[in-house]
């Protein structure tokens, strides 16, 4: 299966979605990928992607979304297969927090609201899978972090913590890491292909 | 008698020069009849690619932007223009209204009942006619909303005891609403279903034809909202796109909004809809559900 790229960065909405819509007609493809850089295309694209029956799942870096749509060819023909006794058919929600403060404007702020954020994440139930720390994010599974009982209780709870390793070295603080699993990039990548929905916070 | 004096101007949102200009002046005259005012006089403001454009287009805007200022039944009286290589157009106007009556955002009290007077989505249907992705009895319908003065409800309005007022343009019903929480120091609580809309705009959204503004609206006031989760998504996005020329929001007493709404369908504004209420003091807050 090959993927379709497209490269919308620059362009004002509508058109990514224009572009993007283009794409599926011409060449149906069963995986694309759509890069644009802002944060209403981004919204747009995946809309647009879900309403065509894509499985949409968003990767953010250095301001730009790369925004992925995949259907399963296999599905459509195959029939449903019964679950498998004890196999789990509930979804999996990958957290990616790649910012020790949430939003922008204040940053005393949004730090509190990023507390606030992890506190609430167990409300998610058994669907939160897994909870990926990038960048200054990794400041919150380290000594002195607030956050630190929040995220051992959902550690407890099952959820898989994956803090990044190059970032924890970037700040120096890869000894005073209190809570999940030094990880890299193809984990995290691996990571974002299997959750089915992906909340990136940044 | 008190002179209220307002300046409004945009860039096209529909593709015919003569519904622009109708368009653009019916959004600007808006903000007098939202004061409670009458539109006394007018004047043009015109940015134009003279140069690269025909001029019949310049003409086109300029007849549809009279018809609204003779609808209005005020006087054009001068204007300006300058080369641009966007088209711009709007109105200066002036306004008459007696100064114990102006109305403002501040001023709702608990136990009013929040009317609008327009329906919602009027961004989403530009980004549409932009996209060329919508039908044309839709274009249609959202052109002659747009187009449509604010005239009647202003009138009716002013014989109910109305506390508070404003129109709904670029914040979307969601940034005027708040701004009228916070001006007014009350909380507000909204019905998504309640809100009128205009036909097939919902699947629009689902097409991802939103405009960034309307999304900036929405992040914008996210802080200030409450949403109850079984409010649709899509809906939270309608109640925050951005509106050009949109209807009045009028807070008046809850024994009063049922007979202002029959009086304003009874006069052709036939989508008016009570949408929520003042559900106390506060600082600005809105409860949406």
């Amino acid at each position: 299966m090959t993927a379709e790229k497209l490269d919308c960065r620059g362009l004002a909405c509508p058109n990514p979605v224009l572009k993007t819509r283009e794409l599926v007609e011409r060449s149906g493809a069963a995986c694309l990928s759509v890069v644009v850089d802002n944060p209403a295309a981004n919204e747009n694209v995946s809309r647009f992607l879900g309403r065509m029956g894509y499985q949409v799942s968003v990767l953010e870096m250095d301001g730009n979304f790369e925004v992925t749509g995949t259907k399963d060819e296999s599905a459509v023909s195959c029939e449903v297969m019964e679950p498998l006794p004890g196999q789990d058919q509930e979804s999996k929600i990958a957290v990616l927090v790649g910012t020790d403060h949430m939003g922008r404007g204040d940053d005393l702020l949004g730090s509190k609201l990023l507390f606030n954020f992890i506190g609430t994440l167990k409300e998610m139930g058994t669907e939160l899978w897994r909870l990926i720390f990038l960048n200054g994010g990794v400041k919150l599974a380290v000594e002195g972090s607030e956050c630190l009982p929040a995220l051992r209780e959902l550690e407890k709870e099952g959820v898989h913590i994956l803090v990044c390793g190059t970032c924890l070295n970037h700040f120096g603080i890869l000894e005073k890491k209190q809570v999940g699993e030094t990880t890299n990039m193809l984990d995290i990548v691996t990571a974002l292909q299997l959750a089915d929905k992906v909340i990136s916070v940044t | 008698m008190a002179l209220v004096q307002t300046l409004d101007f945009i860039t096209p949102v529909v593709n015919d020069p003569y519904d622009f200009g109708r368009i653009a002046a019916a959004n600007a005259l808006s903000d007098v009849y939202a004061m409670g005012g009458r539109p006394l006089t007018a004047m043009n403001i015109v940015c134009f690619p003279i140069r690269s454009m025909d001029k019949a287009v310049l003409r086109e805007i300029l007849r549809g932007g009279l018809e609204k200022i003779h609808e209005a039944g005020a006087v054009l009286v001068g204007g300006h223009s300058v080369e641009d290589s966007e088209t711009k157009y709007g109105l200066s106007v002036t306004g008459l209204v007696h100064p114990d009556r102006v109305l403002t955002n501040a001023g709702a009290r608990p136990g009013d009942a929040l009317i609008l007077t327009k329906p919602l989505g009027t961004g989403v249907l530009a980004t549409a006619i932009k996209a060329g992705l919508i039908a044309p009895s839709v274009e249609r319908t959202a052109i002659e909303s747009m187009a449509t003065l604010n005239r009647k409800a202003a009138e009716l309005m002013v014989s109910y005891s109305v506390h508070a007022c404003t129109d709904v343009t670029g914040f979307g019903l969601l940034g005027h609403a708040l701004e009228m929480a916070v001006a007014s120091k009350v909380c507000i609580a909204l019905k998504a279903e309640d809100a009128p809309l205009f036909p097939s705009v919902q699947d629009l959204v689902h097409m991802g034809l939103v405009p960034a503004g309307s999304y900036a609206n929405r992040n914008y006031c996210a802080h200030q909202v409450h949403l109850d989760p079984v409010v649709d998504p899509v809906l939270l996005d309608l109640l925050a796109d951005a509106q050009t020329s949109g209807g009045l929001l009028i807070a008046l007493p809850e024994d009063q909004a049922e007979s202002l709404l029959g009086d304003l369908k009874a006069h052709g504004v036939s989508d008016a809809a009570i949408i929520g209420r003042i559900t106390g003091p506060g600082d600005g807050l809105i409860q949406i559900s």
